[in-house]
């Protein structure tokens, strides 16, 4: 749980953001604020001190803060972001994918203590892993056992099981692209989605063309996934897309060893380098 | 007249001898490899041993696409040799839509007005209008969501139904187990009110399962009571560069969520599908979130970011149809609201827009966000 209260977080947070304000170089600091259900809050632009007075930490901050840094990929001032484990390897999937300039960013670290999102029961960052400034004492990160046992026990059913299943998922789907667009691995400037004319992906919502961007997502972000579940969490629909992402990196980290995305390293995506050991038994 | 409960499933069998009955049926998708099995509730086509579920909260998606389908194929042809042009219009099978709640039965009077009134009929949607009959069914528990009543609807009645189906005042409730909402007791009614011809054709045809008398209960209000300005619609007209709108909009993360499950929503894209040398022409949803809504020939957008687009989708609900059919696009069904992954809230900005002054050269939400509820 870190060192400190939700309320003494914060109190540090409002004191950051306003700190970052005041010295000129941060335009704003993007973090999260009421809204009239107190079981949500909302992202939050705070541009003024009475408005980091409304930036609020509590178990309802889940939605990620990261992919607001793209809105503005040339930005005069540097971008406040409050930043928890998995939104510092949101910002590290999109540094690495150059997407980002990290001097553009001025990043509020917080020891996250978990959220009411399902997803942050199998975290295994709860410290932010890039910050220049952070609240709270570092925690001791726990490795998440079943991280793959979903995945698992899914492999062994049938083709047609499984194709059963995803086919009634993707009826359901709307097409609305929210899966995209809170994904910090989906950061093309423009999606092969938005092409349309070209005729990569049609528009109607029907079960043929869902599939067809269901797959085309899961293989774009396959290596790339930081596994921090916004997709599902978006989902109107409530399709269990992440199974999709967790099953392309299991099968990553079968061939390739241990494989994470989001890391504050230099190693370039796995399926986008070759090293002479890789596994070949394809050809 | 009165229904009793016991009897729904019966009424539903019989109308559906005649027509397509698409109701609000809970469908659930079994995972086999955990206990999270999904549960939707949907209007779909009513079927012996469904699992129809008129109380509770509203669908997550309205039911518009009985009337407005999110693919629907115009015509086909084919190019060189035996060309030909081929109109595919709807079929004529007689629908009946059961159980819609009056926020959505205010919606397909929009849809109305924009498909066959301003002289252009829309012939698929005219089509398909004529031959469905609906039946509305008045709120029991309204979602945390819904605020129709602050829009001007009644969450009790929808009068341009063909029939009004209320619970009786006297009913007695219980909380349902599955889903956490008040219900209707096994022991209680629905009271029938025929409000058209077509609606008292429906009752002839369920007279033996029907009973006289009963009173309906009229006492359902919303969760939600916003702060609306009278003529919120001319002071929006004045609003365009209004700094509110830079800072409500910075939330959005550009998808089509709202547009989707929003009742009002009508706009479509017309594309086709061809292979080889036959194919056809077909309508579907668009939305005016996504970039491409606007984006023209040579790329240019006069719509290029989500400040943009977002104004004109509220704008659109408030300002722009009132000004071309005299009502409010935005019925207060409160879909967008749950909906939303970046947690905007349509009432939220309604509010701010009532209280904020025209002419302000500034916007903080600072000076709206407090004590509001």
């Amino acid at each position: 749980m870190g060192n400190l209260t939700k309320e003494q977080i914060q109190d540090r947070i409002r004191e950051e953001a306003k700190k970052a304000l005041a010295t000129g170089e941060v335009s704003c600091v993007v973090g999260w604020t009421k809204t009239r259900f107190p079981d949500k809050t909302k992202p939050f632009f705070a541009y003024t001190d009475a408005e980091c007075d409304l930036l609020v930490w509590n178990e309802y901050c889940i939605n990620s803060t990261a992919k607001y840094a793209l809105d503005d990929r040339y930005p005069e001032q540097k971008i406040g972001l409050i930043t928890r484990g998995c939104d510092s390897r949101a910002l590290n999937r999109m540094l690495k994918d150059n997407q980002l300039k990290r001097e553009n960013l001025y990043i509020i670290g917080v020891v996250c203590d978990g959220k009411e999102n399902p997803v942050c029961d199998g975290c295994q960052h709860k410290n932010p892993l890039t910050y220049d400034v952070l609240i709270g004492e570092p925690v001791e990160e726990t490795i998440n056992e079943k991280r793959f046992t979903e995945v698992e026990a899914f492999e062994k059913l049938s083709a047609d099981e499984k194709y059963e299943y995803w086919a009634k998922q993707y009826d359901k789907c709307i097409h609305c692209y929210a899966c995209r667009n809170a994904c910090p691995a989906c950061n093309c400037v423009e999606c092969y989605a938005d092409q349309y004319r070209v005729g990569w992906q049609g528009k109607a919502a029907d079960r043929e063309q869902n599939q067809v961007y269901g797959l085309t997502r899961v293989f774009h972000v396959g290596d790339r996934c930081i596994e921090c579940g916004e997709c599902e969490r978006v989902c109107p629909m409530h399709l269990p897309i992440m199974r999709q992402t967790k099953k392309m990196l299991k099968d990553i980290n079968d061939l390739f060893g241990n494989y994470e995305c989001g890391l504050p390293d230099d190693s370039k995506p796995v399926l986008g380098e070759y090293k002479l050991e890789d596994p070949d038994e394809f050809m | 007249m009165y229904l009793a409960k016991k009897d729904l499933e019966k009424a539903l069998q019989t109308l559906s001898q005649k027509a397509v009955v698409f109701a609000p049926i809970l469908e659930t998708i079994e995972d086999k490899v955990s206990d999270a099995k999904t549960v939707e509730k949907k209007f779909m086509p009513y079927f012996d041993g469904a699992e129809v579920a008129l109380e509770g909260f509203n669908t997550v998606k309205p039911p518009k696409d009985v009337l407005f389908p999110n693919v629907e194929k115009m015509y086909k042809y084919k190019t060189g040799a035996g060309a030909y042009i081929m109109e595919l219009l709807p079929e004529d099978s007689q629908k009946i839509i059961f159980g819609i709640r009056p926020c959505d039965m205010r919606s397909i009077d929009s849809m109305d007005k924009v498909f066959l009134t301003k002289d252009y009929v829309d012939s698929y949607y005219a089509k398909r209008r004529e031959n469905v009959t609906i039946v509305a069914f008045g709120c029991l528990e309204p979602s945390r969501t819904c605020f129709c009543d602050s829009m001007g609807l009644d969450p009790n009645q929808a009068p341009t139904a063909d029939l009004m189906m209320n619970v009786a005042a006297d009913s007695e409730f219980t909380i349902c187990n599955d889903c956490g909402t008040k219900v209707l007791t096994d022991d209680g009614k629905y009271i029938l009110t025929p409000q058209t011809e077509k609606g008292k054709a429906l009752l002839e045809q369920l007279k033996e399962l029907l009973s006289d008398g009963g009173e309906s209960y009229q006492d359902t209000k919303c969760s939600l009571h916003i702060v609306k300005a009278e003529n919120l619609d001319e002071k929006l007209s004045k609003m365009f560069e209004h700094p509110i709108w830079e800072k409500v909009t910075k939330g959005c993360i550009g998808c089509g969520t709202c547009t989707f499950v929003c009742p009002t929503c009508y706009c479509f894209d017309i594309d086709n599908e061809n292979h080889g040398a036959e194919g056809c022409k077909y309508r579907c949803w668009d939305s005016c979130m996504f970039s491409d809504y606007t984006r023209m020939a040579g790329g240019a957008n006069p719509r290029p970011t989500k400040k943009e687009r977002l104004r004109n989708r509220y704008l659109h609900k408030l300002e722009f149809f009132n000004e071309r059919y005299g009502e409010t696009l935005c019925v207060g069904c409160g879909r967008c609201i749950e909906s939303c992954p970046a947690h905007l809230d349509i009432s939220d900005f309604i509010e701010k827009a009532s209280l904020v002054e025209i002419d302000a050269s500034d916007y903080s939400e600072a000076n709206y966000s407090e004590g509001r509820m």
